[in-house]
């Protein structure tokens, strides 16, 4: 298997030296950059595996780059955000963000996510799993079904289609603008409030202790994330 | 005008002598005297003083002429009679110029009546007033037609010399004067109120400089002047106020940052010291690393109460609230809470079917990490730790509960005061602070943090938030 390529976008010396170490150490090729003018010249040059972005670059707005980077490229982005970021953060998830970490964060778990967004790259159509499994449970996207150890599991519609699209994207925060528009379309952006209630519902079928959930894991102020 | 009131007095006059002809040389001549005398009573109480001495001279004149004998002549013969007509005439002068005063005073106090009630209203409806721009809208509004005054407005000398309405050395004369200058001409008055400000008054065509005297206008004047001085020391009083506490703030974070952060610190460039230097066993490195972690993470801990602390204290924070269970956001802090402390064990009791409530997630989790993390903190013991979620009242109670030592009995308010008083150093690193900001954060929430001691040992905090009155969610779907 050929070694992947991660571009660190990160403006301070310090952070990119530890991001360095630590993922050569796992393994992976990294490439580095210190301004978004720098990323957008590596970017085309190393063709990475993932990005490796840090919210607060010096020359550019972040979200704008990840908007622009979108346009064109499919590749999973992780972003590094500082505590008095909330709102951007959701915003760079929103406008095509994968996953985001915050500092300070922990190696372990920065290890951890870069991993699971290395091992669900860009997804052909066509290509995604026509059964998921996680648990107990299987879920058959193509007759609709699901099923806990072999037992039919009652699902509404909603319900069904909340799961499966979180089931698929396991591992990734879904923001709930994402959620919503993808579930009721873009009439429903603001109400959160349903979100919240069907999410409710899933948690009483799926989880066994619904109040601390194994697997729709709340991301507070952001959204969900499935752990499979 | 006057012809208007003049008119009646001729015309009653002759109608009552009309009236009285039938009885003439039966009624006696004094009686006739005295019902002329009531119609100048009547007149001068309805027209006013001309009216009741011209209507007092045409019935001396009518009642010497027609009634008194010789009878249709003027020229009287007795002289009993001719007193009697003139005593008549001087006393219906008098008593009409009397009523007629009387008429006037009653109008005039009437008048002052109606001034004296708006000057209250408008005294009282300032007090409610918090911005100059809002006085000159409440006098605006209270003052105009009672007053006859069309437009108040509130101009400062700095103002366009252009657009101000009086030369320049009538207004050196108010400043030097403080006393108001009223241009009836131009219908204008202008009244000081500071140094710098005045009272600009539009006069409308019925401004009576006789019912609205000058005086009234200084009075006007001196209630707009107590109005807005109150808001300007109001206004000095609140940035002192949020002087001083800024201050104290950054005394208290002085205090923290000097003891709090200097300990772990220390601890730190000790232990990477040592590491350098490479002669501790492998076994010993690794418990090196494992302090240098755990004093990483309180470092970050506090560096993260103290942003939290000073962006609540700033007012910076603006709460984004929607309507949520506190299931949710008690799952997601505890899922934090033991990727951090895997060991200690924490027991739930929430009841099902909470209704939501509305509040800002991430500060709300904020809240519920440092209670958590205080009771992990101060319990020591191996008992596990609850969570107890309970609807009382209008309000929903979250407790956190430990076995603990407890809280010392005195002084328990002042758990959440540490920070604010900023007191000297403590031994227990960073107490208060968390509790500080999870009041400050409940308490924007209009909800609050509360702290007791449990029947039995061990300290309880408690979270209360409002229940409020959720939205009704339509098109639910039918779960089967």
């Amino acid at each position: 298997m050929e070694t992947q390529t991660i571009l660190v976008v990160e403006d301070d010396q310090q952070i990119r030296d530890l991001l360095k170490v630590t993922l050569e150490g796992e393994g992976y090729q990294v490439v580095e950059a210190a301004t978004a003018a720098q990323a957008a010249v590596e970017v085309r040059s190393c063709n990475p595996n993932l990005l490796i972005l840090d919210l607060g670059l010096p020359d550019r707005n972040g979200i704008n780059f990840i908007r622009d980077y979108r346009l064109w490229s499919l590749i999973p982005i992780l972003i590094l955000s500082a505590r008095t970021q909330e709102s951007s953060k959701v915003a760079a998830l929103d406008s095509g963000a994968d996953d985001y970490l915050t500092k300070p964060f922990g190696v372990s778990e920065l290890v951890a996510r870069v991993r699971a967004l290395l091992r669900r790259m860009p997804a052909q159509p066509g290509q995604q799993a026509s059964v998921i499994e996680f648990g107990d449970f299987r879920i058959d996207c193509i007759k609709r079904l699901v099923t806990r150890g072999g037992e039919l599991l009652r699902l509404t519609d909603i319900q069904y289609r909340l799961l499966i699209l979180l089931a698929s994207n396991p591992g990734r925060v879904m923001t709930h603008k994402q959620l919503l528009l993808q579930i009721w379309g873009g009439k429903a952006v603001e109400s959160h409030q349903y979100l919240r209630v069907y999410v409710g519902h899933l948690r009483q079928k799926i989880e066994a202790n619904p109040a601390q959930p194994r697997h729709i894991i709340t991301e507070t102020g952001v959204g969900y994330r499935f752990q499979l | 005008m006057s012809l208007n009131k003049l008119f009646p007095a001729c015309i009653s006059s002759f109608c009552l002598t009309f009236i009285l002809l039938p009885a003439q040389g039966q009624l006696n001549l004094s009686n006739m005297a005295l019902l002329y005398v009531l119609l100048v009573v009547v007149i001068g109480s309805h027209y006013g003083r001309l009216a009741a001495v011209l209507n007092a001279i045409l019935n001396a004149v009518l009642y010497a002429h027609v009634f008194v004998p010789p009878l249709f002549s003027l020229a009287i013969t007795e002289v009993q009679h001719l007193l009697s007509a003139l005593i008549m005439l001087v006393v219906a002068i008098l008593v009409g110029h009397l009523t007629a005063s009387l008429k006037v005073q009653a109008e005039q106090i009437q008048v002052r009546e109606i001034q004296a009630r708006t000057l209250y209203d408008l005294a009282k409806h300032l007090t409610g007033t918090k911005t100059p721009f809002e006085v000159e809208k409440v006098a605006d509004q209270f003052l105009g037609l009672t007053l006859g005054i069309l437009k108040i407005k509130i101009v400062s000398c700095h103002e366009t010399k252009a657009n101000f309405p009086v030369s320049l050395e009538a207004l050196e004369s108010i400043k030097k004067t403080q006393k108001p200058v009223i241009q009836i001409d131009k219908r204008i008055a202008l009244l000081p109120l500071t140094s710098d400000y005045f009272l600009l008054c539009e006069l409308s065509n019925n401004f009576d400089l006789h019912n609205s005297s000058p005086e009234l206008l200084e009075t006007v004047a001196s209630v707009i002047r107590v109005a807005l001085d109150r808001i300007y020391f109001a206004e000095i009083a609140r940035e002192t106020e949020i002087r001083r506490s800024a201050e104290s703030l950054r005394n208290s974070i002085l205090s923290a940052l000097s003891h709090d952060l200097r300990t772990p610190l220390t601890v730190v460039l000790g232990l990477t010291e040592s590491l350098a230097l490479g002669k501790a066993s492998p076994e010993r490195q690794k418990a090196m690393l494992t302090s240098l972690h755990n004093q990483a993470l309180s470092i970050n801990r506090l560096v993260t109460n103290l942003l939290d602390m000073a962006r609540l204290r700033s007012g910076q924070i603006e709460l984004n609230e929607e309507w949520q269970p506190i299931d949710e956001v008690i799952g997601a802090t505890l899922r934090q809470i033991r990727s951090q402390w895997r060991n200690s064990e924490i027991t739930l009791d929430i009841p099902p079917d909470l209704p939501p409530l509305r509040f800002d997630a991430v500060l709300i989790e904020r809240v519920l990490w440092n209670l958590l993390e205080n009771a992990i903190k101060y319990s020591m013991c191996d008992l596990p730790i609850e969570l107890i979620v309970r609807r009382t009242g209008d309000n929903l109670d979250v407790m956190i509960c430990d076995s603990g030592p407890g809280l010392p009995a005195e002084g328990i308010e002042e758990l959440f005061g540490v920070f604010q008083r900023g007191q000297t150093e403590s031994n227990i690193p960073g107490v208060g602070l968390g509790l500080a900001i999870a009041r400050t954060i409940a308490e924007a929430h209009g909800g609050q943090v509360t702290a007791e001691n449990r029947t039995g040992g061990g300290a309880c905090f408690r979270l209360r938030l409002p229940l409020g009155n959720p939205p009704m969610l339509s098109e639910l779907e039918d779960d089967v």
